[in-house]
């Protein structure tokens, strides 16, 4: 039995830690082959098995706080979500979307025979074990894996040997059989656990326990008057290469991911439920609240959907389409023709409209469908404690979707239905209020209403930083007669926009792809820095005070009003 | 009037600071620096508490020197529930553990931390022989319905004079990595209500939702 360090490696999954050791909202510290490990159930009973590690200045994350959806460091506050381990907060950048190479590492988990396991390479031989079990009290030796299961070999009776690390044998004195794995907790220190058919009483629990403690200190005894192997020394491995290199920056609109509606249904008036789960693997990538994705519809088109997420929740997407009076196809293709069980092609979340949570108090004004985003983002809010006012307005209850969800988030919901345009102005103002310090709102609905909204946020004293919105689409008529010169400084390029094209197109004629996604000024996603000369902007994603300020802009509608530009790209 | 002689980086003084927060006593600190500025050896000190040491509890006119001497006063005096010291000889034998970790997982943080003198691996190794047998205790104490170190539904002066040292023992190099029960009990500890954190003692995530 000398299979040495990457032996043990390839070998197995082994046992780190018993079913019960995660009650609710605790983080254990594991171990395994050296590597440490912290170990923690979300409330949707999901285990994660993570490098105990965080990613920023590398504290453990085994003392780290467990919110039932995230796991946040004690140190700076970095918020890992459930199931993906990607960031999802940066608490000393409240106003930015983390960047999605931020992703802890995790290993494989599984919970089976009243034990967790894991292992450090995914591909070993998972454990040929029943489904439950119970286990007994774990008993930490400090000696090295192999003497300890040679010591339970050497006092045990009628063994089954389990390779690499584990038998089913009778210990002398127990109270009973038993099927025992050593988990190699690192070269000189292993855990025994012990696992039985069904829960014994305390007696016999005790029993076990006694037996095994003095197994312990023999073998210790013996691992003392031994050279002992010094301890492995961990692998901190590079994310991987999906994760390090920035596709972001370098495709338009693709769509990387492959989904299949789980769920359609009718939501509200006019609004399709659809909720959108992996087609291959367990979970979707991480996504922030306020984070929305490109579907790619059969017939062509592409449409931004913002996640109604809760965090954590990484086993789909749901996201909610309005039937467009005047649909250009996409919702119309989205409530006559999609079906559950189809599959659609949808790109990564991007988040454009991230969401603080240093405010003292937030305000979501949300208009009909318009919820979507802030929906996720109240969700994060009560998730973490923070307090926040929710405004919801529609035109009737039943135009209203995810009327349960709003139930959920508590008191801070106001539903407002049927208002005239003079009442929903009136509600908004009270809404609002005067600003105050530190206090945020966020906008989200149709045109009209949200011109009002930030209308009436700006005569109430609220600073444009302070008034966060997303339209869903670009109303105004782009005005593309202009032409003019664009230069990239960064790809020393100098291109030629004519009348009737976008930067973005004349730079994609020309080999520079940049990332886009609704193409039309109100996402968010082309926003570009501007080095030198004046912007005729035409976009609906920046605010008065970014258009004045001329340093950046969206690409794919906005133009010069001189004759030349420079941008950083 | 409660006034606490106080080092804000002494275990047990964080002993009679979370019972003082827990039952809610108003009180006021004196802040001494006993190391490096060893406060403690002035005169004006010596004459309240010969023996130089801390914490130092005035209450009323009452002095009670140390921790559990303090943790003890406190609950006779202000816990009306009685709750929190009951009529168990097993609050006796914890509060012995309670010495016996100080003098070994106390002896190993101040040795690291301060450089005070100490035989390190010796005090660690008796802190490891202890905490084994609360794991051992907590453990247990979960099959059996027990959250505590004493029976009962309710946390006692036995848990508060037991904690400090056990949840500062990493700073004296005791990994606690072996024993996910005190792990656990660190938790519930951490969440009763009236709960104060120190210099390395984080707050647990909160788990009143359910």
């Amino acid at each position: 039995m000398a299979l040495g360090v990457e032996g043990l490696r390839q070998a197995a999954w082994y046992p780190v830690a018993s079913s019960d050791d995660l009650p609710f909202r605790h983080v254990y510290h594991g171990q395994l082959l050296g590597q440490e490990l912290a170990i923690w159930r979300a409330d949707d009973g999901h285990v994660n098995v993570w490098e105990n590690r965080c990613l920023h200045r590398g504290v453990r994350l085994s003392i780290g706080i467990n919110d039932g959806a995230e796991l946040k460091c004690q140190y700076h506050g970095w918020r890992y979500a459930n199931r993906t381990a990607g960031c999802t907060y940066i608490p000393a950048h409240p106003a930015d979307a983390p960047a999605r190479r931020i992703t802890n590492r995790t290993y494989p988990v599984k919970e089976r025979f009243g034990l967790v396991w894991s292992a450090l390479t995914p591909e070993a031989p998972e454990p040929e074990v029943a489904e439950r079990g119970f286990a007994l009290r774990p008993i930490p030796v400090n000696a090295t894996p192999e003497m300890v299961l040679a010591a339970l070999v050497r006092r045990g009776s009628a063994v089954t040997e389990l390779r690499p690390l584990g038998v089913v044998l009778m210990l002398k004195g127990a109270p009973g059989r038993a099927t025992y794995f050593v988990q190699p907790v690192d070269a000189a220190r292993a855990v025994i656990r012990g696992v039985v058919e069904t829960a014994p009483d305390i007696a016999t629990l005790r029993g076990f326990n006694a037996v095994l403690s003095v197994l312990r200190d023999e073998v210790e005894a013996e691992a003392r008057r031994g050279a002992l192997p010094e301890p492995i020394v961990p692998r901190y491995e590079p994310v991987s290469v999906e994760l390090a290199t920035m596709p972001d920056l370098v495709i338009g609109r693709q769509a990387k991911l492959r989904v299949v509606v789980k769920r359609r249904w009718q939501a509200a008036i006019d609004v399709t439920g659809l909720e959108l789960a992996p087609l291959s693997g367990a979970h979707l990538p991480t996504f922030q609240p306020g984070a929305h994705i490109d579907l790619h519809l059969p017939n062509g088109l592409v449409r931004q959907y913002s996640i109604t997420n809760g965090p954590g929740e990484l086993t789909s997407y749901t996201i909610a389409v309005k039937r467009e009076a005047e649909s250009r196809g996409g919702s119309a293709a989205i409530a006559d023709a999609l079906r559950d069980g189809d599959v659609l092609a949808v790109s990564e979340p991007r988040n454009n409209f991230p969401l603080r949570r240093d405010a003292v108090r937030t305000t979501f004004i949300a208009g009909g469908i318009g919820l979507t985003p802030l929906l996720s983002m109240a969700k994060a809010l009560k998730r973490q404690g923070l307090g926040f006012d929710f405004h919801a307005f529609a035109r009737s209850e039943g135009h209203l979707p995810f009327g349960e969800d709003l139930d959920a988030l508590g008191d801070g919901v106001t539903r407002h239905f049927g208002l005239s345009p003079a009442a929903t102005a009136q509600a908004i103002r009270e809404a609002l209020g005067p600003h105050g310090f530190a206090r945020h709102a966020y906008i989200c609905g149709p045109g009209p209403m949200l011109e009002l909204a930030r209308g009436l946020a700006a005569a109430l004293g609220w600073p444009d930083e302070a008034v966060h919105y997303e339209y869903f689409r670009n109303d105004h008529e782009i005005d593309r007669r202009s032409s003019f010169t664009v230069e990239l400084a960064r790809s020393a390029l100098s291109l030629t926009v004519p009348a009737g094209k976008s930067i973005l197109e004349v730079m994609r004629e020309n080999g520079v792809d940049a990332p886009s996604s609704c193409e039309q000024g109100a996402c968010g996603t082309c926003l570009t820095r501007v080095l030198e000369g004046e912007i005729d902007h035409q976009d609906v994603y920046l605010n008065a005070t970014e258009k004045a300020a001329g340093n950046v802009m969206m690409t794919c509608v906005s133009r010069a009003i001189s004759a030349r530009l420079v941008l950083d790209i | 009037m409660v006034t606490l002689y106080d080092f804000e980086l002494s275990a047990s003084c964080y002993a009679v600071r979370l019972m003082l927060s827990i039952l809610g006593v108003d009180y006021e600190t004196v802040s001494l620096d006993i190391y490096p500025g060893a406060d403690n050896q002035a005169q004006w000190f010596l004459a309240l508490n010969p023996e130089g040491t801390l914490p130092v509890l005035v209450d009323d006119g009452t002095v009670v020197c140390s921790a559990i001497p303090g943790v003890q006063h406190l609950a006779a005096r202000h816990d009306a529930s009685g709750r929190w010291n009951p009529a168990n000889e097993a609050v006796g034998e914890w509060l012995a553990v309670a010495r016996a970790l100080s003098a070994s997982a106390g002896v190993a943080r101040t040795g690291v931390a301060f450089g005070w003198d100490a035989d390190l691996l010796a005090a660690q190794a008796l802190a490891h022989g202890l905490l084994r047998q609360l794991d051992e205790h907590l453990w247990f104490g979960e099959r059996e319905g027990r959250d505590w170190l004493v029976a009962g539904d309710h946390p006692s002066i036995a848990d508060i004079a037991v904690f400090p040292d056990v949840v500062l023992s990493e700073e004296g190099g005791v990994s606690r990595q072996d024993y996910p029960a005190i792990r656990r009990w660190l938790d519930r500890v951490r969440r009763i209500p009236g709960f104060v954190v120190m210099s390395g003692v984080f707050p647990a995530s909160p788990a009143h939702t359910r």
